[in-house]
Parts: C-alpha cells; sequence; structure tokens
C-alpha cells in the first residue's frame, strides 16, 4: 500500500488528538471532541475543517469556453466574482464528479472531490484543458456555522453569499458543505496556522470528516461515491437545479431525455421511526419499487435516523420498508428536505 | 466480586455470585464513535455464549455486543434508551448494559493487562 498523504496541518490534528482515517489516500482527521459535539459546534456557533486533502486546479479564463462543455451548468454567464457548485457529467450523463468553481477576472479555482482529483486532471487533458495543480502548495480551511460569519468578519471581508474574494493572503468564497454559511479560504501552508490560532482564539473549534458527514447528510446535501456517481446523473440525484447551462454539454441529449421521459432512478430522502440507522447498501423497496440506500445515519438535530436511497423508479407512495440486518423496518420517504 | 474480564470482541463482565453484569470496553467505545441508539434484550430472554445481546448504533457504525456465557438476562440499563451516550463517558461503570443469571459458568476472559496487550 502506498504512503497516505498528509495535509501540512497533520502534526496539529495530531497534537490536537484527533483520530485520524484513511479518506481517499489521505491521512485526514475523523474527529477531535466527537462528531457529536462537532456537529452542534457548527449548528450552533461555529467550527472549522482542514479539506486541504480536496483538489484544486487553477484554470486558464481564456478556456471557460471548453470547460462549459464539460459541466450541467452555467459558468460562462455568472459574473465574476461567483462561486458555483456543478457538476462534471460524462457522455452519458452521469457524474465524473461534483465540484465548485470560483470565477475571478482573471482566472477559475476548480475545487473536487478528492477521490476525484486524479481523474478530473485526466478529463480535463483529454480535452485539452490547461490547470494548475495547487493541491500540495495550498490548505484549504471551512469555517462553518450560525456564528462563523459575525468571526469571520474580524479576519477578512465578507462576500456575498456564494461570491468570492481574494484579500491579503486568503483567496476565498462565501460556500461550504454543512448547510450553515460561511466561507472556505484557500491560503498558503505558511499562512495557515495564523489562520488557525485567530480561529481558535475566537472559539471556533475543529471538527473533523465524521461531523462533516452528517452535518451535509442533515443539509440533504449529496456526497460523491454515494448520492452522485459515474452511475447516476444529476436528474435522478435530484439536482435538476444545476442544469443551467444553456448551450451544448457533455451527456446533455441524455439529461435532456431522462428529464422528458422522466424514466429514470429517482433519489430520495428518508426518516426511519426506529433505532436502527439504514446504513449505505442497505436494501429497501417502496411497494414494488426497489432501491438501496446511499447513506444513512442519526440526524442529531432530529435525533432520528434520516438518509438517502436510490430507486430504480419513482416511487409511488411514501412508505418504504429497509432490510436492516435482517429485521424489517419502515421508513417514509419525505419531500421536503431534513432541515426546514 | 470477581475481577472485570474481558472479551476478544470487546465486551467486558464481571462476575458476582451466580450473575454477571457486562458492557463494551473502552477501546470499543471509541472505536465506534458517538452511540447514538441501543436496543437491549428483554428481561427473562435467554442466550448463549457468543449470542448477540445488545445492539449499538453509533455514528460511524453499528455494533453487537455479546454474551459472554449461557445466561438469562435479569435486568437492563434503561438509562442507556435514553441517554445512550453514557456508554461512551463511562462505559465500565454507567454504560453498563445488561445483569444477566449465568446459566453455565465461563470465566475464561481475558485479565485487563491481557486485554491490553490483545487491542495494542
Amino acid at each position: 500500500m502506498s504512503e497516505l498523504k498528509t495535509t501540512s496541518l497533520y502534526e496539529f490534528h495530531l497534537s490536537k488528538n484527533s483520530k485520524m482515517i484513511d479518506f481517499s489516500g489521505w491521512s485526514m482527521p475523523f474527529s477531535y471532541d466527537g462528531t457529536l459535539k462537532e456537529h452542534n459546534y457548527v449548528r450552533n456557533s461555529a467550527g472549522y475543517f482542514d479539506v486541504s486533502h480536496m483538489g484544486r486546479l487553477r484554470l486558464d479564463y481564456s478556456q471557460i469556453d471548453e470547460i462549459n462543455y464539460l459541466i450541467c451548468s452555467d459558468l460562462k454567464n455568472i459574473n465574476n466574482t461567483k462561486a458555483l457548485y456543478s457538476i462534471f457529467t460524462t457522455e452519458t450523463g452521469s457524474a465524473l464528479d461534483d465540484v465548485i468553481f470560483w470565477k475571478f477576472e482573471d482566472e477559475l479555482i476548480l475545487i473536487c472531490n478528492a477521490s476525484n482529483t486524479l481523474k478530473i486532471k485526466n478529463h480535463l487533458d483529454s480535452f485539452s484543458i490547461n490547470y494548475d495543480d495547487l493541491t500540495q502548495h495550498t490548505d484549504l480551511i471551512a469555517v462553518q456555522g450560525k456564528d462563523a460569519i459575525s468571526v469571520i468578519k474580524d479576519i477578512m471581508r465578507i462576500p456575498n453569499k456564494f461570491s468570492t474574494l481574494k484579500e491579503s493572503v486568503f483567496t476565498y468564497a462565501r460556500t461550504g458543505y454543512t448547510g450553515e454559511d460561511g466561507v472556505e479560504i484557500m491560503l498558503e501552508h505558511k499562512n495557515t496556522i495564523d489562520l488557525i490560532d485567530q480561529l481558535e482564539s475566537r472559539g471556533v473549534k475543529p471538527c473533523g470528516l465524521g461531523s462533516r458527514d452528517t452535518l451535509r447528510l442533515e443539509a440533504s446535501l449529496p456526497l460523491y461515491g454515494f448520492e452522485l456517481s459515474d452511475d447516476i446523473t444529476p436528474v435522478e440525484a435530484g439536482l435538476k437545479w444545476t442544469l443551467s447551462n444553456p448551450d451544448d454539454y457533455l451527456g446533455k441529449n441524455v439529461i435532456d431525455e431522462q428529464l422528458k421521459t422522466k424514466e429514470h432512478k429517482y433519489l430520495k430522502r428518508f426518516k426511519l421511526n426506529a433505532k436502527q440507522i439504514a446504513r449505505t447498501g442497505t436494501v429497501c423497496n417502496s411497494g414494488s419499487v426497489s432501491g438501496v440506500v446511499t447513506s444513512g445515519n442519526i440526524s442529531p438535530i432530529l435525533g432520528y435516523p434520516i438518509g438517502f436511497a436510490l430507486f430504480e423508479t419513482n416511487p409511488s407512495h411514501n412508505l418504504v420498508e429497509f432490510d436492516i440486518r435482517g429485521n424489517l423496518v419502515e421508513g417514509n420517504l419525505l419531500e421536503k428536505r431534513f432541515l426546514s | 466480586m470477581s475481577d472485570t474480564k474481558y472479551l476478544e470482541t470487546h465486551e467486558w463482565y464481571i462476575v458476582d455470585g451466580e450473575s454477571f453484569t457486562v458492557g463494551i470496553s473502552d477501546f470499543a467505545q471509541g472505536e465506534l464513535g458517538d452511540i447514538v441508539f441501543v436496543t437491549l434484550p428483554e428481561v427473562g430472554q435467554e442466550f448463549s455464549k457468543g449470542d448477540a445481546i445488545v445492539e449499538v448504533e453509533a455514528t460511524k457504525t453499528v455494533a453487537d455486543a455479546y454474551a459472554p456465557m449461557d445466561c438469562v438476562i435479569t435486568e437492563v440499563n434503561s438509562n442507556l434508551e435514553t441517554e445512550p451516550e453514557l456508554i461512551n463517558n463511562d462505559p465500565v461503570g454507567d454504560g453498563w448494559m445488561v445483569k444477566a443469571e449465568i446459566k453455565e459458568m465461563d470465566d475464561s476472559g481475558m485479565t485487563y493487562q491481557q486485554y491490553e496487550s490483545f487491542i495494542s
């Protein structure tokens, strides 16, 4: 097995007694004070995450047309100060990766999942799109939470929601993946500990990937490899709102066909009235429609188990039965998000 | 009361005359992460050594606690229904799971020292 990659904060994480896990070839903090505590730091005050394992590529603005052809959203026509969540699609309309673009006047920063960085780089290569891989030379710190903005405003200027800024040593955007307000900040290694010190002195707590996962699930956000994959399209994952690209793009014909016929898989939110968690891979059915759980865990805020399940077709009613380790457990499909 | 003994499946138990108390080890709770639901057996239920007696759902994964010997459940820690975090906070104390009457004594568990070297 090849050696795990580490972020510049690796020693810092160990000094904080973090439990480390292997995540997509990186040794990353899973939790410091416990997943539930960290979840609540973000929901009730603020937390920061080292997400430097995520891929960061600098792209040439001059190739925006070529880049726009590879994603389902309209990167070209949004303002130069905006951040955009989008999906790289394949020829068959499925998801190669879900990513964030930070659009600046002179460059584009592409942030992709750690597990997909190499895949995205190869994809860009095959379409002759140039990039600088900044992943190893920078860090990425997400500051998230109810109080995140009021803390961050002492340290840097606050961009509008889903907008980007460059100021001092920070390149950042008002984005995140927890359902709370906050910023994601890219900076050089030499400046990271200073930022962390400033956050900690203002009471912002370190949070690991365990709480990042419970937070994103509770916020109804998909995770690549679970709710999205190279076998699942944005339409199937319930991400029709990302389909803003007005021009032709890779896989558009398949996606348009799915929109028209409505004949495709359906990702649904569910909750259980039980003390069992329906975890990834749990088989379920709603009437005659079979499905499989893509992610499941407790919602720490709601206090009951929640999750996403992918069904072969659109279930016609909201009752669903899960086979949890040999026990049949009933649940309900939800039209609305978990947290209102 | 005998010493606390440990199983390879990470339960602890203490024999007290004809009965024992069982829970999961500090190491086990640490590996599981935050425990959020506990499904306890009914008083009077019978189990054989190695049967799953308690189901523990944690944020990270799910695990069973196994019977250290053949037994009949005499008491369950119903505090765990509302405060499953007792297992995280005090696994070998307030986080105990069940007490049971011994049907067939099997005190073959590891001592703490043996368990410590087993997990290290």
